[in-house]
């Protein structure tokens, strides 16, 4: 029984060490003075400012929008390479493979100053649009790996069924391979959303000094100075994502996913 | 049975997978209403026949002909056959109904129709009430069943089996074999059927097509194939037997054991070398006194049905099943009837 | 069935926005300002101080990852355990945070340790007075593991989840006592979850430059850094690209060696 209170203990105070910073966050989103370690009274005042800050409006529209954006686009360009690298000769896939793995193994700084380079050679204006083909660049590869798997683990003998039974090629692709591989494209596409909302680096080289997206203004701002509209940013942000995991979890475990 | 017409021709049939040569010049017809049982070890090639049929694989040579058109190049779902998979290949994520109406919808039949036909299927196969339950939360004998249904329902001119009872337990096996046939026989549909369980094949079959090493050796109705193997293959993946080689010194009589027998085969050459075939069965156990060859019992076992004794005789292991036992040791007789003992000419591995 | 169509529109994708961006690296990483081939650049970022950059950008990796692996390996361990009631909430708890965006976990890590933070706060009432927290290299390896934290545990979780419950039954069976049981199986067992684990916080760490700046200041220049200030400052691409082969060569190099500890590549990742 000792055992179990200790390795129970140990979990908590990793769990503590997670969290307290972002729980002291929190709680001085609401405080009133601008100290970080003096409490002062309750206020909305910082929510307010937060709404009013155009800035990072902005940026968080841009951040969303690009996420969205871009996983939606990656989520139907990997399935469909799913497919296709599935129906492909040992060669060929294997090349393919090898290079999808690049993104995800090379460090986000390499990408983003490579994908950079590309676009001054090109004479193209960095801005919105060079950020979402960089994300889509790099979320691809994660819905890639979730599909492929999906599909080694379908009975081929289903496709041809569907071909015995007077399906054609094509609509037996959609009445049979993607309601199969479904689960491996919703985790993808989750993958890809994640992977898009959190990126920084990249995003940082590819959007040129116009365009912000959440994690730009989070950082110009902290050099800048604090402020605790800041807090009051996080604050919501641990909301919506605590509540979305709840959901999720309540759907699926989450550790199938 | 089956009628006179040829539905379906294969006429020298070839495939090879890369170095490897699966099919070699095969030729083979099918008849309308026939139950055609491709029968061989893993690796002869019976399944890839069967899906060149289908239309999942091409052919590096040869034709396939369905009456009498060239159908070589058309895909599967051009074809008016329809398979089984050997491990159902039901659709995992629709009902039971909707894996059976699968074909149905892609013909835009109207749905009473629809609901008509699945009911009618679902009570062909004994698996009414099934409608809407989830494919994969059924055993593996009711999959089978569904997966028969949701070909069937199309009302194919063939249908194809790929070793379908495979997977299925022992007595479930045997029901599914008797229930496979009636169904054959009560809709008039041609069976063509793939397995490497001789006793199935000659269970359930009209023609028997014994293949290996990507050759048909023998095609023939059960009997035939059991009581007139053409070579040692046939005889010995047929049935149990004893094979020995043997001498023919003239008609009607051969050596083998060391010993003349009388028999019932003619047309070989004088002194020609063959193979002879004798069915345990068809050993008479007798007094050493009287038998035509002497020997002892080393072996014994109860199998049930019978006794499946190992005799040494004539410098050659005899197996014999017998009802009557003799105890290990035993000094016994073995006795043979001419008409059973059957001779083969001895071929060269790559058959005739 | 020409499926392996549909690949063509991402591999074109692929081609355009990963292996021709590389190549521009490669290009730019071997020539000088006039486009002549040179090696220039290599030289001077070894004979120059920069090599000190990158040695401390290594280091702190390492001790980050050592950190990680520390403190992660127990947690992932009895969170695995069979007797660890709940461990799916504790899964996701533990999740959460990465799901957060980093710049702001990073940012929360920095309110808490400035000078008139939180911390500082508990250290005068408890009498030992307030000490220079941030833009120290502690701070930039506290920001490190606190980040990446949950990439150590989370593959290890995984891998000795999966362990076949039997095995360890198999060894108790045999006569071995729970020490002896972790030692010669559930360890060698987890060991892919392990690699798995240093490679997602590897390399994230050795290329960081948020976490430096943003905790660190100007203190602890790091080569993520260095590269920044290349590409977005002094404009200067050949040495900047210089340095980012560099950098992927160290990366490679340390896959590399992981390989060979997990052959058959079992960790798997993340999911």
């Amino acid at each position: 029984m000792v055992k179990k209170a200790l390795k129970w203990t140990y979990l908590m105070l990793i769990l503590f060490f997670l969290y307290a910073p972002i729980v002291v966050m929190i709680a001085l989103s609401f405080n009133a003075s601008r100290s970080s370690a003096v409490w002062t009274g309750f206020t909305f005042d910082w929510y307010k400012d937060l709404l009013g800050d155009a800035k990072i409006m902005d940026a968080l529209k841009v951040t969303l929008s690009v996420a969205v954006i871009a996983t939606a686009v990656s989520t139907v360009l990997g399935t469909l390479a799913a497919i296709g690298i599935h129906g492909m000769k040992k060669g060929w896939a294997g090349w393919i493979l090898n290079v999808s793995y690049l993104p995800m193994t090379m460090p986000d700084i390499v990408t983003g100053v490579s994908i950079m380079m590309l676009f001054v050679v090109l004479k193209m204006e960095r801005g919105y649009w060079t950020m979402v083909m960089a994300h889509i660049a790099f979320d691809t590869p994660y819905v890639l790996f979730s599909v492929l798997p999906k599909l080694k683990q379908m009975d081929p003998n289903m496709y041809e069924a569907a071909l015995d039974l007077g399906c054609k090629p094509f609509k037996a692709l959609t009445k049979v391979i993607v309601p199969q591989v479904t689960p491996g494209i919703v985790t993808g596409g989750l993958l890809a959303f994640t992977m898009s909302i959190d990126d920084f680096i990249i995003s940082y080289f590819t959007g040129g000094s116009a365009v912000n997206n959440l994690s730009i203004a989070v950082y110009g701002s902290a050099r800048r100075g604090v402020s605790p509209s800041m807090y009051a940013l996080s604050a919501i942000m641990f909301v919506v994502i605590l509540v979305l995991l709840l959901i999720i979890n309540r759907r699926s475990s989450l550790e199938n996913v | 049975m089956y009628d006179e017409m040829r539905l379906i021709e294969l006429k020298g049939i070839s495939k090879n997978f890369g170095d490897t040569q699966v099919l070699r010049n095969v030729d083979l017809y099918i008849r309308k209403k026939e139950f055609l049982t491709l029968l061989g070890p893993s690796g002869c090639g019976k399944t890839t026949m069967l899906r060149i049929i289908g239309g999942f694989e091409f052919p590096t040579e040869g034709k396939v002909l369905f009456e009498g058109k060239d159908i070589t190049d058309v895909p599967p779902y051009r074809r008016r056959v329809n398979t089984v998979f050997q491990k159902y290949a039901l659709f995992t994520h629709m009902n039971v109904f909707d894996n059976i109406a699968f074909g149905l919808k892609l013909k835009k039949m109207g749905k009473q129709e629809i609901a008509r036909r699945v009911g009618r299927m679902l009570e062909l196969v004994n698996m009414e009430g099934y409608e809407k339950r989830w494919a994969d939360s059924l055993s593996g004998g009711q999959q089978q069943r569904i997966a028969i249904a949701r070909a069937l329902v199309n009302e194919p001119e063939v249908l194809l089996l790929d070793e379908p009872l495979g997977a299925l337990d022992l007595k479930l096996r045997k029901n599914m074999q008797l229930e496979l046939k009636a169904m054959q026989q009560e809709l008039g549909i041609t069976f063509i059927y793939v397995t490497h369980d001789q006793e199935e094949a000659l269970t359930m079959s009209d023609t028997i097509a014994v293949m290996s090493g990507g050759r048909i050796h023998q095609i023939g109705d059960p009997k035939k194939i059991y009581d007139e193997p053409k070579n040692a293959f046939v005889a010995d993946f047929i049935g149990e037997s004893n094979i020995l080689p043997g001498v023919m010194p003239e008609d009607d009589v051969v050596e083998m054991a060391g010993q003349k027998f009388p028999c019932v085969d003619e047309g070989f050459d004088k002194n020609e070398e063959v193979d002879v075939v004798v069915r345990p069965e068809d050993i008479m156990v007798v007094g050493q006194d009287v038998g035509m060859l002497a020997g002892t019992v080393e072996s014994v076992i109860f199998k049930g049905v019978h006794y499946e004794m190992m005799i040494l005789a004539g410098g050659y292991r005899w197996k014999v099943h017998s009802t009557a036992m003799q105890p290990v040791g035993s000094e016994v007789g073995l006795s043979i009837v001419p008409f059973n003992i059957h001779i083969m000419h001895r071929e060269a591995v790559s058959g005739k | 069935m020409k499926r392996s169509f549909f690949a063509w529109p991402y591999v074109v994708w692929m081609i355009v926005f990963t292996v021709l961006p590389l190549l521009f690296v490669a290009y730019y990483g071997f020539t000088d300002a006039t486009g002549a081939l040179s090696l220039d650049n290599w030289r001077e970022f070894f004979t120059s101080g920069d090599l000190k950059t990158l040695w401390l950008s290594v280091r702190l990796a390492l001790e980050c990852t050592a950190v990680c692996l520390v403190v992660g390996y127990p947690a992932a361990a009895f969170l695995a355990g069979k007797d660890m009631s709940r461990h799916k909430t504790l899964f996701v708890l533990i999740l959460l945070p990465m799901w957060m965006n980093f710049l702001l976990r990073t940012y929360a890590m920095r309110t808490m340790l400035q000078d008139n933070g939180l911390i500082n706060a508990f250290f005068e009432a408890i009498g030992i007075g307030r000490k220079q927290m941030l833009y120290t290299e502690g701070a930039v390896l506290l920001g490190m593991v606190y980040n990446y934290l949950p990439f150590m545990i989370l593959p290890i979780y995984t891998c000795m989840k999966k362990m076949d419950r039997r095995v360890v039954e198999a060894a108790e069976d045999l006569g071995a006592n729970p020490l002896q049981v972790f030692c010669k199986v559930s360890l060698p067992l987890s060991v892919p979850g392990i690699v798995s684990g240093i490679t997602m916080v590897f390399m994230p760490a050795v290329t960081t430059f948020a976490i430096s700046k943003l905790l660190g200041g100007g203190m602890t220049f790091l080569i993520g850094d260095m590269i920044e200030n290349m590409f977005m400052t002094l404009k200067n691409w050949q040495y900047g690209s210089t340095i980012s082969m560099i950098l992927l060569v160290v990366i490679i190099a340390s896959v590399a060696l992981l390989r060979k500890v997990d052959p058959d590549n079992q960790g798997g990742g993340l999911w």
